[in-house]
């Protein structure tokens, strides 16, 4: 089938969901076209005609692992790449709460910013938000079930933070984005996405890596810490403690990536002087240069150390 | 990154066996990044980064390094160190310490140019779409090749890594469907010629083991020098690999390998063998570079990089001449 060339809501339901009237009135606020699918059936609500009746597509249930859950929901850019996945326990309250939240979004945000990719960002916000809130109040299900026989995704299992976490992904999943969409763990930052900045930096088995070049296909098994796995019994951990008193930081989104960089670093052998602090932490570039006080925080916690 | 199907080689064998057709993966620093902005787009992803070949030894009078062997462990190995310094120093110089972590010998020696052309889909790159054009050879050059270009692609091959092992000789093993074999490491890379789409010598389904660098006193003494637009975590504008061994004053033998100026690492026996019985001094080792860069075909931003990569090489190897401290 023919996506359209611009953002667009994929939305595959276990029941066919009847939309009300009120439901695309929201859908015309919002501009961009939901194509919503059960088995069996497929229809499109476009911004400004009738719903309209495209069959039902089984390749597209395939594509992006559709049919495990009530509801799944995946955004597509004007390239049709898949910007935000998500599986809900309930289809209709869930993409009504959502379109509603990011038409909101949409009329209320300033001129000026590009209009697409403010679109995209209030659907994928919305979208997260309202499926978020719908899983909070389903009740558990034993996805392991659900997930036999599950085409196209990958089962992985991580130990992020100490605790076992078993991923579905496709198979272009980045750590990054697992940790970020997939497990909420947003600590560790997206800067370049192309392994230049060391933003997205997490320690995998007991090397600092850039999460946003390592597919987590590739993972089974491997142990991961990131920002959040840092505190120790309410305690912050040394390292942390350093930035915040030599003031390591202004605007703080390399800061994550910068202290795990530091931890790792300090593991690996202890700097004998500035140039090599410097040079271990090359990877971790820092927009607002907050150099000096960074390596100053890591000077601190190597001479106690 | 388009969608594409991933499996798991658990063996060698079996990595061989359903290689064809299929991009091996290994630390993905390269391969990943290059998917993400869908200049490599394969259907099938073989994941090799499991496969046991990443043992570093010296054994029979070499260095034998998996090819799975990580950057960073090949940079801190002691045996590295003593037997091949110049290799520890070009990894060492290369990318990050978070890259080098992820990154392996394997995927170091089949890392795809940066050429800013052949990462841009919106460009034209003879590389990337074979026959399409190069908008590089009228374009902003200060990054690109000097050396082994051709009217259809002038892209610098951007490995420290490769540059120390072309300046010490060693040998790439691969194993495919028809066996195994070795192949020098000056004939994995290809010049670019009338097809810069074809960038190595390898047979399809063939993966790369591993790779020997041969010791002898000449690799002891080897160094590793690079020039570049920041102190740290950037691609080389020159460097240079060198190892000289010198007696009485005079060089009896010595090698080098420049880096950021070729289209693939760039080594000249010529230039090496004028410095024979020769004094070990600036002189000769000017002689030397100049005869190197002899034939180099710069352009509009790079020019500078034809006197830059002498004075890179002349550093270089003065310094493995112990003539610089
Ligand atoms: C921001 C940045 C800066 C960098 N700076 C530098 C630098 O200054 N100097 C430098 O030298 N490099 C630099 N690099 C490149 C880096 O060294 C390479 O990305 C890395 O060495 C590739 O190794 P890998 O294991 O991650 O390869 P992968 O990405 O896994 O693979 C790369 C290629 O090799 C193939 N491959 C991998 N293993 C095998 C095998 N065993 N047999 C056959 N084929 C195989 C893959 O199919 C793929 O085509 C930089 C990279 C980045 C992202
Ligand atoms: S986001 Fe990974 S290095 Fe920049
Ligand atoms: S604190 Fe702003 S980028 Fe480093």
């Amino acid at each position: 089938m023919d996506l359209p060339n611009r953002p667009c809501l994929l939305a595959f339901c276990r029941r066919a969901p009847r939309f009300e009237e009120a439901f695309r009135a929201e859908l015309r606020a919002l501009g961009a076209p939901l194509f919503a699918f059960a088995p069996g059936s497929g229809t499109v609500f476009g911004a400004d005609d009738e719903p309209r009746d495209i069959g039902p597509h089984p390749e597209l249930w395939r594509i992006h692992g559709a049919g495990r859950a009530a509801l799944t929901v995946v955004l597509l850019d004007e390239k049709q790449r898949v910007r935000l996945r998500r599986d809900a326990p309930e289809a209709e309250g869930t993409l009504l709460a959502a379109v509603r939240e990011a038409g909101r979004a949409v009329c209320a945000a300033p001129r000026g910013i590009g209009r697409r990719e403010l679109l995209l960002n209030s659907l994928a916000a919305a979208l997260g938000a309202a499926v978020l809130q719908a899983c909070a109040s389903a009740r558990p299900v034993d996805d392991r079930k659900a997930v036999s026989g599950a085409p196209a995704l990958l089962e992985v299992s991580l130990v992020v933070n100490g605790q076992r976490r078993r991923l579905q992904v496709e198979p272009r999943l980045v750590l990054l984005d697992a940790l970020r969409e997939n497990l909420g763990l947003t600590g560790a930052k997206k800067g370049c996405d192309m392994g230049q900045c060391g933003a997205c930096t997490v320690i995998v088995d007991g090397q600092r890596v850039n999460s946003c070049l390592k597919l987590v296909a590739q993972l089974e098994g491997a142990r991961v810490t990131t920002i959040e796995g840092l505190v120790q019994g309410g305690q912050l951990h040394p390292m942390q403690e350093a930035f915040l008193r030599e003031d390591a930081f202004q605007c703080g989104y390399c800061t994550p990536g910068q202290i795990l960089s530091a931890i790792a670093l300090l593991q690996e052998g202890k700097p004998r002087d500035d140039d090599e602090i410097r040079e271990g932490m090359s990877g971790n570039l820092c927009r607002c240069g907050a150099y000096p006080n960074i390596v100053a925080a890591i000077r601190g916690v190597a001479g106690r150390a | 990154m388009r969608l594409f199907t991933f499996q798991r080689a658990a063996s060698v064998d079996e990595a061989i066996a359903s290689g064809a057709g299929a991009a091996f993966l290994a630390g993905g620093t390269n391969l990943v990044d290059l998917m993400k902005i869908e200049v490599l787009n394969p259907e099938r992803v073989l994941d090799v980064s499991r496969l046991d070949l990443a043992k570093i030894e010296l054994r029979e009078g070499a260095l034998q390094i998996g090819a799975l062997a990580s950057n960073t462990a090949v940079a801190e190995h002691g045996d590295v160190r003593r037997a091949a310094p110049g290799l520890s120093e070009a990894l060492l110089s290369g990318a990050s310490p978070q890259l080098r972590n992820a990154a392996t010998v394997g995927g170091n020696l089949l890392q795809r140019t940066r050429c800013a052309y052949y990462r841009d889909l919106g460009t034209r790159c003879n590389k990337r779409e074979a026959g399409s054009g190069c908008d590089a050879l009228d374009g902003w050059t200060r990054m690109h090749a000097i050396l082994g270009v051709s009217d259809k692609c002038i892209a610098a091959h951007p490995s420290d890594m490769c540059v120390a092992l072309y300046a010490l000789d060693a040998t790439v093993r691969v194993r495919g469907p028809a066996g195994e074999r070795e192949i020098p490491i000056g004939e994995l890379h290809l010049l670019p010629g009338d097809h810069p789409e074809r960038e190595f010598s390898l047979q399809p389904a063939e993966l790369i083991t591993g790779v020997r660098v041969p010791i002898d006193a000449l690799a002891a003494r080897s160094r590793y020098v690079k020039v570049r637009d920041r102190q740290s975590y950037a691609f080389a504008l020159a460097s240079c690999a060198a190892a000289v061994q010198v007696e009485g004053g005079a060089v009896q033998a010595a090698r080098f390998a420049l880096g950021g100026v070729g289209t693939k690492p760039w080594r000249v026996p010529e230039a090496e063998r004028s410095m024979q019985g020769r004094p070990a001094t600036r002189e000769t080792f000017a002689r030397a570079a100049e005869i190197a860069l002899r034939g180099a075909t710069p352009r509009r931003d790079n020019a500078f990089k034809v006197e830059l990569a002498k004075r890179t090489a002349v550093r270089g190897l003065m310094l493995s001449a112990g003539a610089l401290s």
